[in-house]
C-alpha cells in the first residue's frame, strides 16, 4: 500500500513538473506518453522499491536473463525477479493468483494477445504508454486503443529444420507429406501462445480436417513450448517442425545443424503483448521495465539473442526487415475465441 | 494482598496441567491439515461451477465424456503393468539377496536403497537422455553399430513409462519380500526336502506361498504409487500423446481452471486407494500370523554354486537401469555446456553448478525452499504424530483413537488429489494461504503425516508406562512427563520419523506442482519448469543436487539409526 501511495504521489509531482515546463525535447507527443523526466522520476522511485517481478512468455530462459541483465545495467539498484514459462502457463498462474487476490507480478509479457483482453475485462491492467513507442513499426503502435497493454515482442512462426537431413521445406503443407512421418516435433497450443497463434492461422487458412487431421497421421512429437521443436531438431530427436525464429538462429550460430525456412504461404507473425498490472507490488519499477522495452538497449539485446528488435533503427538478426516478409497476422478478435477452440480440437485430434 | 495471592497462584500453576490445551491445539492443526482439505474436495465436487449450488453435474461430465474416460483406462493399464513388472523383478531379487550366497549382496542392497530414494520423474528425465528414439545415447550407440536410422528403444511410449516406473517401484516388492524371507524359518523348508521334495518343489509349495502376502502387498503399493504418479507420465506420456488420470487432472488446472471437475474426477482415486489399502492390511495381518506360527529358527543361505556369478550379473541389471546409467547420464549432462554435443572435451564444464548455486537467484531460492519446507513439514508432522500417538495410546480422552485414524487418512489420498483439496480450501478467505510457503508446508505435512504417525504409533505403544507413572506420582504434569521421560525414550523414533517425512518432502512434485507460485518454487517445480524448452543441462544439474542432498542424509541416517529405518516407509 505504501509503495502504491508513493507511486501516486510521484506521478502527481511529475504531472506538475511537466505542466511547469520540463525540457521541451522530452515532452511527449501522445496522450500519457512517458517523458524523459518521468523516467528519471520512475527510476528514483523504483530504486526505493528495489525490485521488479517480471513474468515473460517471450524469449528463451537465456535470452530473458540477458535482457534482465541489460535492464540492471541501465538501472542499477533494481533487482529483476524473472520467471520465464510458456504463455498459457503464466496466464493460468496469474489468473489463479488474481482469483485468490494474490498480487506478486509487476510486468506480465504474454505470447497470446487474447490474455490481455480477458485481463482488461477484469480491470486488472494499468494504462501505460512507453516513451519511445513511436520508434516501432507504425501498425503496432496502437495494439490496444486504451493503452492497457502494448507490443512486447514480434515473433515469427516459421519452419525449423535440419538441413543435413532435409531440403528446405517451402510450404506449411510440406509438413503433411507422408515422407515427414516420425520427423516432426512441435509445441502445444494449450501451453504456448505462439503455437496457439500458428494453429489458429493454419486452421483458418486450410481448415482443421485438411491440415491437422493429416498432420496427426505423420505422428508428430508434441511437447509444450514452441521451443521444444527447436530443441528436438538440435538434439537429433526429430528433423523438422513449426518453430520460432529466435532459438533456431541462436542454436545455428552455436554450430548446430539447424536452419529456418520462411514458408511461401506466409510466415505467421505474432504480436506478443506486455502490460503492467494495476495492483503491481512495485508500480514504479514495473513502469520503468515496461518503458525499457522500447529503448535502444532493449532492442539491441533482443537482436543479440536472435530476437526481432522492436525498434526499426536496430537491424534484425537475419538482416530481413519485418516489412519485407510475407506475413500472416491473426487479429486479436479471432485469437480470443480461436485459441480455446483450436486447443479443444487439438486435444481430440492429438489426444493430448 | 499480594503476599496472600502469590502463593495461591503458585499452587494453582503447580496443579494446572496445560496438557489438554496442547492436545486440543494438535487436534485443531490436524483439522487444518487433513479434515478441511478432504472435506472441501468433497464439497466442491458437488458444486456447480458458476452458481455454487448443489449438483452431480461434475461427476456426470467427468465420467461420461470419452476424452476423460480414456485416461482412466490408461492409468489402470499403466498401474497394473508397473506393479506386475516390479513384482516380477523384485521377488527374485529379494530371494537372491536375502537367502542365497550370491556375492555383492550388501552393495546391491545399497543400490536398491538409492533407487528407493530416487524420484521416478528424475529417472524419467535421465531415461529421456538415454533412450529417446533418435537422440538417446543408448539408441545412438546401437544405431551406430547396426547402421539403422534410429535405435530400437522409444522411451516416449506407454511401454517406456511402465519400464521407468517399474524400476523405481522394485524397492517396494523387494523390501516387503526380503523382510518376509528373513522371517521364514528354515525348518519348514528342511522338512520339505527331508520328505523328498526337490528344491524347486520346496520353493513352489513352501517358500513362495509363505511370502505371497508380501508379494501382494508390494504389488498393491506399486500399483497405488503408479496410479498417483504425475511427473513420469508428464515427461514420457505427453509426448507419446497418452493421457493418464494425473496428467488429465493437471490439464483441468490449465486456464480456465476447473477445480470442481478436477475434484469429481479425482474421487475414484481415493476410493480405489482406500479399498486396496484395506486389502493390503488384511493380507499383511495374515502374514504376521503365519510368521509367528513358524518358529523363528536359524536361516541358512542357499548355495548357488556355479550360478553365483551369472545370477549376480542378472541382479545387477536392475540397479544398472535404475541407478547407475541414469545417474551417469544426469551427471554427464550437468557437466556439459551443451548436452546434445555429449561429454566430449571442450564441452565439459562446471558452469551449470555455478549457475544453479550462485548465479541464478530463483534456482538458489528453490533449493533453499525445498530444504526449509521439508524441514518445517518434518517438524510439524513429527510433533503432531507424536502427540496424537501418545493421546491415542494412553486413551487420554474418549474417542482419542479416532484421531489416529484421522492421522492415517491422508494415506488414502494421492498427493495430486490432496493438492487439489488444499488448493480448494486455502485459495480464498478466511484462510488465504495460496501463494505463501504455508500452503506447501501444509501439503507436505499432510501427505507424509501417516508415515510419521505409523512409525511413532508402534514405538509409543511399545513404551512401558511405569516410568511416566512414577514421574506423575512424584508430581510432574503430563506435559513434563512427556518432555522429560517419553520423548527422550523415543529419541531415535522421533529422528527417524523426521527423516521419513523430510526425505520424501524435498523430492515431492505431484502436490507442489498445483500449489507453488514462482515465489515459492521448489527444486522439483523448477525441474518441471526447466524441462519445458529443453533446458536439459539445468534439469540434470538440479536433479544431481537433489540426489546428492538425499543420499547424504540417507547415509547419515543409516549410520545413526541402522539399516532398517528406511524400510518403515513401506509399512
Amino acid at each position: 500500500m505504501t509503495t502504491r501511495g508513493t507511486f501516486v504521489r510521484s506521478a502527481a509531482a511529475l504531472g506538475a513538473g511537466v505542466a511547469a515546463g520540463s525540457p521541451i525535447a522530452s515532452l511527449a507527443t501522445r496522450k500519457n506518453q512517458v517523458t524523459d523526466a518521468d523516467v528519471s522520476a520512475l527510476y528514483a522511485a523504483a530504486k526505493k522499491e528495489g525490485k521488479v517481478v517480471w513474468w515473460t512468455g517471450h524469449y528463451t530462459q537465456a535470452a530473458a536473463e540477458k535482457i534482465a541483465g541489460a535492464f540492471k545495467a541501465k538501472y542499477p539498484g533494481i533487482e529483476v525477479e524473472l520467471l520465464r514459462q510458456t504463455g498459457q502457463v503464466l496466464f493460468q498462474r496469474l489468473t489463479q493468483d488474481l482469483k485468490s487476490n494474490v498480487h506478486q507480478v509487476d510486468v506480465f509479457a504474454s505470447t497470446d494477445e487474447a490474455h490481455m483482453t480477458i485481463l482488461k475485462k477484469q480491470n486488472t491492467l494499468a494504462q501505460f504508454v512507453p516513451g519511445d513507442i513511436d520508434k516501432i513499426p507504425k501498425e503496432y503502435q496502437h495494439l490496444d486503443p486504451e493503452d492497457t497493454y502494448q507490443l512486447g515482442d514480434i515473433a515469427l512462426m516459421l519452419i525449423n529444420y535440419n538441413p543435413k537431413k532435409l531440403p528446405a521445406p517451402r510450404k506449411w503443407n510440406d509438413l503433411l507429406d507422408p515422407h515427414m512421418k516420425d520427423l516432426i516435433s512441435m509445441g502445444h497450443p494449450g501451453f504456448s501462445g505462439y503455437v496457439g497463434n500458428w494453429v489458429v492461422a493454419m486452421n483458418d487458412k486450410y481448415g482443421w480436417d485438411n491440415y491437422f487431421k493429416k498432420l496427426a497421421q505423420n505422428n508428430p512429437k508434441i511437447g509444450r513450448s514452441v521451443f521444444d521443436c527447436t530443441t528436438d531438431i538440435v538434439s537429433g530427436e526429430r528433423v523438422v517442425g513449426p518453430g520460432a525464429d529466435s532459438l533456431a538462429l541462436e542454436r545455428k550460430a552455436a554450430g548446430n545443424s539447424i536452419a529456418i525456412a520462411f514458408p511461401e504461404d506466409d510466415t505467421i507473425l505474432v504480436t506478443a503483448p506486455v502490460t503492467v498490472l494495476k495492483e503491481a507490488p512495485h508500480p514504479n519499477a514495473a513502469r520503468l521495465l515496461m518503458n525499457f522495452y522500447y529503448t535502444k538497449e532493449y532492442s539491441q539485446t533482443a537482436a543479440s539473442t536472435f530476437n526481432l528488435p522492436l525498434r526499426l533503427d536496430v537491424p534484425s538478426p537475419t538482416g530481413v526487415r519485418i516489412d519485407r516478409m510475407r506475413t500472416y497476422h491473426v487479429k486479436i478478435e479471432r485469437l480470443l475465441g480461436g485459441i480455446p477452440e483450436v486447443t479443444a480440437k487439438w486435444r481430440e485430434t492429438f489426444n493430448v | 494482598m499480594a503476599s496472600v495471592t502469590a502463593p495461591r497462584r503458585v499452587d494453582r500453576s503447580g496443579s494446572f496441567d496445560p496438557g489438554p490445551i496442547f492436545f486440543i491445539g494438535a487436534v485443531v492443526v490436524l483439522a487444518i491439515l487433513v479434515i478441511v482439505p478432504i472435506g472441501w474436495l468433497l464439497l466442491i465436487s458437488l458444486q456447480h461451477v458458476d452458481t455454487g449450488g448443489f449438483t452431480f453435474g461434475n461427476y456426470v461430465e467427468a465420467f461420461t465424456k470419452s476424452i476423460y474416460l480414456r485416461p482412466i483406462v490408461n492409468s489402470f493399464m499403466l498401474a497394473t503393468s508397473v506393479a506386475t513388472l516390479a513384482a516380477l523383478i523384485g521377488t527374485p531379487l529379494a530371494w537372491l539377496i536375502a537367502r542365497t550366497d550370491m556375492p555383492g549382496r550388501t552393495g546391491l542392497r545399497a543400490l536398491i536403497t538409492a533407487a528407493f530414494v530416487t524420484p521416478s520423474f528424475i529417472g524419467a528425465e535421465a531415461w529421456i537422455l538415454l533412450a529417446a528414439p533418435n537422440s538417446g545415447w543408448i539408441n545412438r550407440t546401437i544405431a551406430s553399430f547396426t547402421h539403422a536410422d534410429h535405435g530400437p528403444l522409444n522411451i516416449f511410449s506407454l511401454g517406456g513409462a511402465i519400464f521407468v516406473m517399474a524400476l523405481y517401484n522394485v524397492p517396494y516388492t523387494f523390501t516387503f519380500v526380503a523382510g518376509g524371507l528373513e522371517l521364514i524359518s528354515v525348518e519348514l523348508e528342511d522338512a520339505s526336502s527331508t520328505l523328498g521334495a526337490s528344491a524347486w518343489r520346496t520353493m513352489r509349495s513352501i517358500t513362495l506361498p509363505l511370502v505371497m502376502p508380501a508379494i501382494v502387498a508390494g504389488f498393491i503399493m506399486s500399483f497405488l504409487e503408479a496410479l498417483a504418479e504425475f511427473g513420469t507420465p508428464a515427461f514420457l506420456l505427453i509426448p507419446a500423446r497418452t493421457q493418464v488420470v494425473t496428467t488429465q487432472l493437471y490439464l483441468f488446472f490449465q486456464f480456465p481452471v476447473r477445480t470442481e471437475l478436477a475434484a469429481a474426477y479425482a474421487m475414484p482415486l481415493i476410493g480405489v486407494t482406500l479399498g486396496l489399502l484395506l486389502l493390503q492390511r488384511r493380507i499383511l495381518g495374515r502374514r504376521k500370523f503365519t510368521v509367528v506360527g513358524g518358529k523363528g529358527g536359524k536361516r541358512r543361505l542357499v548355495a548357488l554354486g556355479p550360478w553365483r556369478w551369472p545370477l549376480l550379473a542378472a541382479a545387477l541389471a536392475v540397479p544398472l537401469c535404475s541407478v547407475i546409467l541414469p545417474y551417469l547420464a544426469l551427471l554427464a549432462t550437468s557437466l556439459s555446456r551443451i548436452w546434445s554435443q555429449g561429454p566430449v572435451p571442450g564441452n565439459i564444464t562446471f558452469y551449470w553448478y555455478h549457475w544453479a548455486l550462485f548465479e541464478n537467484a530463483p534456482t538458489r531460492l528453490a533449493i533453499f525452499h525445498s530444504l526449509w519446507y521439508g524441514a518445517a513439514a518434518a517438524t510439524i508432522a513429527t510433533t503432531i504424530a507424536f502427540l496424537i500417538a501418545y493421546t491415542a495410546n494412553r486413551k487420554l480422552f474418549p474417542g482419542a483413537q479416532a484421531l489416529g485414524i484421522v492421522c492415517m487418512a491422508p494415506f488414502v489420498v494421492p498427493g495430486i488429489v490432496l493438492a487439489i483439496g488444499i488448493y480448494a480450501a486455502y485459495s480464498h478467505p478466511p484462510l488465504l494461504l495460496y501463494g505463501t510457503a504455508a500452503i506447501l508446508i501444509i501439503a507436505f505435512t499432510t501427505r507424509f503425516l501417516p508415515i510419521a504417525y505409523s512409525n511413532l504409533n508402534t514405538m509409543v505403544a511399545a513404551i512401558n508406562t511405569d516410568l511416566e507413572n512414577a514421574a506423575r506420582t512424584l508430581g510432574a504434569t503430563r506435559l513434563r512427563a512427556l518432555r522429560t521421560i517419553t520423548a527422550p525414550l523415543l529419541r531415535r523414533g522421533l529422528l527417524a520419523s523426521w527423516l521419513l517425512v523430510f526425505i520424501p518432502a524435498i523430492r515431492e512434485l505431484s502436490s507442489a506442482i498445483f500449489l507453488f507460485t514462482p515465489r515459492t518454487a521448489t527444486m522439483t517445480t523448477q525441474i518441471f519448469d526447466f524441462t519445458d524448452a529443453g533446458n536439459y543441462e539445468a534439469v540434470a544439474t538440479l536433479a544431481i543436487i537433489i540426489l546428492a542432498i538425499t543420499l547424504v542424509i540417507v547415509s547419515a541416517a543409516y549410520r545413526l539409526l541402522g539399516r532398517d529405518f528406511m524400510e518403515k516407509t513401506s509399512t
